[in-house]
């Protein structure tokens, strides 16, 4: 609650903030961008993937090569 | 590019490790200052983002300590080698009491 009211302070600190340096138009956060929702947890969900294949493989990797399996 | 075939033969670091925890949180931090800086509500909104660059930061903190274990194992073999191949500059002092080093005492009442 209290790190929301910090970074909730920061943003009332700084009036302008951050504005996109390709379009003109206010960013409209009513109607989310769903694919772009979609392509981020889709892309988080790809890295969890790889990352536990990853560690699954270097875990049997290390058991061959030990002679453990 | 990568760690070398030895590198391998190491216990490989858990899923949850410090470095995946550290570059996961500053991952999600970066996605809720952006929030702060776009004045949106910096917990709240952006999931989606806050999800991925913790993933992202996740994700190369695990190989990130892949390389740290792999190049403390090289340097820990080295310096076991160097000591096994010089015994001379790494000989045990001869040990003494405290009873041989302590001076008789005299008190001064």
């Amino acid at each position: 609650m209290t790190l929301n009211r910090l970074l909730l302070r920061a943003a009332s600190v700084s009036k302008i903030g951050s504005r996109s340096a390709f379009t003109a138009a206010k960013p409209d956060h009513t109607n989310p961008n769903w694919l772009r929702v979609g392509l981020a947890f889709g892309t988080s969900a790809f890295l969890w993937g790889l990352l536990f294949k990853q560690h699954s493989t270097d875990v049997h990797e290390y058991k061959v090569r030990n002679g453990l399996e | 590019m990568g760690l070398p075939d030895e590198a391998k033969a190491l216990p490989p670091p858990g899923i949850i490790n410090r470095n995946s925890v550290w570059l996961g949180v500053i991952g999600w931090c970066s996605a809720m200052l952006q929030n702060a800086i776009n004045r949106r509500p910096p917990m709240k909104s952006g999931v989606h983002r806050q999800a991925l660059l913790a993933s992202i930061g996740w994700f190369i903190g695990y190989h990130v300590t892949k390389h740290e274990n792999y190049t403390y194992a090289r340097l820990d073999r080295d310096m076991n080698e160097y000591v096994r191949l010089h015994p001379e500059n790494f000989s045990d002092k001869e040990k003494k009491t405290f009873a041989e080093i302590v001076e008789p005492f005299h008190p001064i009442r």
